[in-house]
């Protein structure tokens, strides 16, 4: 339980926790020793001494590597994690301005190739200590039973290597942790042992008409569940997060610490139990001996080069830094599917004006869901989608505006001046894995002087037709409302697939543990190891990967 | 068209409602220096992207015209990304100053006159050939016209509406969010938040 006298003396400071246990103190004082410098060109990376080997290497920091780092930590395990940007502090750092926080994303360049080529930057991917939670919109729906099985249902995709009950017990504890806001009893999954920990948060504008809209129309809504805060909440081993004040700029980063991004709850946690951050390193290298195993990971950081020696490797780098690694360091390459069935989530958007004034900048973004599409009577096609609601920014709303209308001069900005009275909502949607739509490294180098990835993605017939089905069913709900000027933007969000997880390494990259087949003491949790992209916004099952990961792995350790 | 009240960011900028990284970041926009040198551009490539937004974004209304042409010189002598490109596109310097030359050669094909020695009408006239993918000229076979056009005027548009003044304009004032948006349902505006002037 919270203890206000604690918090009234400043000892719960998430980003800093006060440390009182004299182990834990000469441990992290040993972890903050400066790494060796170079000595020159005999020895680019000096050998470190032998004490210098931790137990786990966690390469990022996002919802793949945060989780899995605080419980290796909390299992007494020295674990470094290596996080390719900075660490920042949200409360100074974080204006609230669009462009003033580019930095939270992944803007080293990658070629988006195919009929429908995937935006990457602020669309999907994250820098910084918290990866690419630092800009997610904290929708945080959990899978269903029949996203994890799409091949038995449909004869199409591939299923999981386990069932949605592997998975279950860590969606409840990780809602708990992160003090998700959501509606209880949640109306598409009866069965739900525990309800959301938070109420949900306040509906906007685009979330009220299209609840009233849906209504006409038979389409049952709910409050979206949402990891930003809708009460003050104490989270253990952490402290008191304070509510989210419905600032709406959830898409980029949260300057009040509300939404659950990593830097706020699984790695303060991780820090406490005495894991070490390692911000601003940029992993190159993985070095393995003679028999195969990894022995030690080498980055830049500060301009120097460094050689951290490890037992077992975690790569949780994402669905595109993953797949580059392993390819630029020819690992786990034998199964020829590093790199395959790249996924993306059809996250079509349909726009439209009203009478009322809306101000799409405020209050949760995604504060409005409905699952009645999860599978759709009159589907043409495998899978199923969710709606949701979107409030947006104005720079993130007039630059999609225009890739998609291509407004110009003075209709451009006319068209702008109705942005008060914008709402808008979207789909998520599973995406099928194709022989098409792969990763590979190109021949143009970037200023590291290591290959471009390149990302090859083409809507195929399903996600053509689930698409036509979402856009027509989501004008009908604008219809509904009352919108005018309704138009459809077609977009695709999220990085999923290239590391696939399977029963066998003759066509998967890890087994169901996230073991690779090929590397004896290499993990792989992010996004890249789902095997099918599912029909829900993916980070709270990366998170939950993650957490079943490390408990896999720490019962072999036993 | 609603307009809204002018000076209202601008007044925001200066109270307690704006926390210190938002008011640096907006402020350093707003008082940009007028006379910016190019670094990565030459001088005339320089004033033909400055005629080309004017005729994007048209800012008759404006003593003063938001300059958009400054933060695509500044990225692009920082070798700055947005974390992508299309696979067709040339790399980002390339492909401005393939597109900014066909420009040009689009404007000689119908007019016999480069870009910047047109009228406001010709212009739109370039452009607008650009836009739909009918633009002539031989740098538009390194070059695709559509993914130019599209990437420019995201560019362009992401910096103008990054401007305080362009905000103002639409109504947003997002960024006076000490306080918390406690109203957030239609109709119920906070007493910071502008209600639309109709003409």
């Amino acid at each position: 339980m919270p203890d206000e006298e604690v918090l009234e003396e400043g000892l719960l400071n998430p980003v800093q926790p006060e440390i009182q246990d004299p182990l834990l103190k000469s441990i992290l004082a040993d972890n903050a020793t400066p790494a060796t410098e170079p000595t020159g060109e005999e020895a680019p990376n000096p050998l470190p001494d032998p004490t210098d080997e931790v137990d786990c290497v966690v390469i990022g920091t996002g919802a793949g590597g945060a989780p899995l780092l605080a419980r290796l930590a909390m299992a007494g395990l020295k674990v470094v994690a290596l996080e390719a940007g900075p660490r920042r502090d949200p409360t100074k750092d974080y204006a609230t301005d669009e462009k003033a926080q580019n930095f939270l994303f992944w803007n080293d360049e990658r070629l988006s190739a195919g009929q429908n080529p995937v935006a990457f930057g602020k669309n999907n991917s994250g820098t910084g200590v918290g990866g690419s939670t630092l800009h997610y919109t904290a929708y945080t729906p959990r899978a269903h039973r029949g996203d994890l099985q799409l091949h038995t249902d449909f004869g199409q995709g591939v299923d999981w290597p386990f069932g949605i009950e592997e998975l279950e017990p860590y969606y409840e504890e990780i809602e708990h942790f992160l003090g998700v806001s959501g509606p209880t009893p949640y109306p598409w999954d009866a069965g739900r042992r525990k309800g959301y920990p938070l109420a949900p948060l306040p509906l906007n504008g685009a979330a009220l008409l299209m609840q009233k809209a849906c209504a006409q129309l038979g389409i049952q809504t709910s409050p979206a569940a949402n990891a930003a805060l809708s009460a003050r909440y104490y989270q253990e081993g952490i402290g008191w997060r304070e509510a989210c004040t419905n600032r709406g700029f959830c898409q980029a980063g949260c300057n009040r610490g509300a939404k659950a991004s990593m830097d706020v709850t699984f790695l303060p946690l991780a820090e406490s139990f005495g894991a070490e951050i390692r911000a601003d390193a940029y992993v190159t290298e993985i070095e393995r001996d003679a028999s195969g195993r990894v022995v030690a990971v080498v980055y830049e950081q500060h301009g120097r080069t460094v050689r951290q020696r490890c037992r077992h490797l975690f790569l949780c780098a994402g669905a595109v830094e993953t797949p580059r690694l392993l390819m630029l360091n020819e690992l786990a390459l034998n199964s020829g599917q590093v790199g395959k069935h790249f996924m993306a989530h059809p996250g079509m958007q349909v726009w439209g004006t009203f009478e009322d004034d809306i101000r799409p900048y405020k209050g949760i973004p995604g504060g409005l869901i409905s699952e009645d599409t999860h599978r759709p009577k009159d589907a043409d096609f495998a899978g199923g989608y969710l709606l949701q609601s979107i409030g947006v920014m104005p720079v993130t709303f007039a630059t999609q505006m225009v890739r998609q209308r291509k407004l110009w001069g003075q209709p451009l900005r006319d068209y702008m001046r109705t942005y008060n009275h914008t709402a808008g909502i979207n789909i998520l949607g599973d995406c099928l894995p194709h022989a098409a739509n792969f990763m590979e490294l190109s021949d143009e180098k970037d200023a590291r002087g290591l290959p471009k990835p390149r990302l090859h993605f083409t809507a195929q017939e399903n996600e053509q037709r689930m698409n036509r089905h979402a856009e027509k069913l989501m004008r009908q709900i604008w219809e509904a409302a009352g919108a005018k000027d309704i138009w459809a933007f077609e977009r695709y969000a999220h990085v999923i697939g290239t590391a696939r997880m399977g029963l066998s390494g003759d066509d998967a990259v890890v087994n169901p543990d996230g073991k690779a087949f090929d590397v004896p003491n290499l993990y792989i949790c992010d996004n890249s190891v789902f095997p099918s992209a599912l029909s829900v916004n993916p980070a709270l099952t990366i998170m939950a990967l993650s957490l079943r990961t490390a408990d896999k792995f720490l019962a072999n350790l036993r | 068209m609603p307009h809204y009240p002018e000076g209202t960011v601008r007044a925001l900028l200066q109270t307690e409602l704006v926390t210190p990284a938002t008011r640096a970041a907006l402020e350093a926009r707003l008082n940009a220096p007028a006379d910016y040198t190019p670094q990565f551009f030459d001088a005339d490539t320089y004033q033909l992207l400055r005629a080309v937004a004017a005729r994007i974004f048209p800012q008759p209304d404006r003593e003063t015209p938001i300059e958009l042409a400054p933060a695509v010189d500044k990225r692009l002598t920082d070798g700055t990304a947005d974390g992508w490109r299309y696979d067709a596109m040339p790399p980002d310097r390339e492909a401005y100053r393939l597109g900014l030359g066909g420009i040009n050669q689009a404007a000689e094909a119908q007019f016999q006159q480069p870009f910047m020695a047109l009228s406001a009408e010709q212009q739109d006239v370039v452009i607008g050939q650009l836009a739909a993918g009918k633009a002539a000229g031989e740098n538009w076979q390194q070059v695709p016209q559509d993914r130019l056009f599209e990437e420019m005027l995201a560019e362009l548009t992401e910096n103008y509406y990054a401007h305080p003044l362009a905000q103002e304009e639409i109504g947003y004032v997002g960024m006076a969010d000490v306080p918390g948006w406690p109203h957030v349902t239609p109709n119920t505006l906070e007493p910071r938040e502008p209600e639309p002037i109709s003409n």
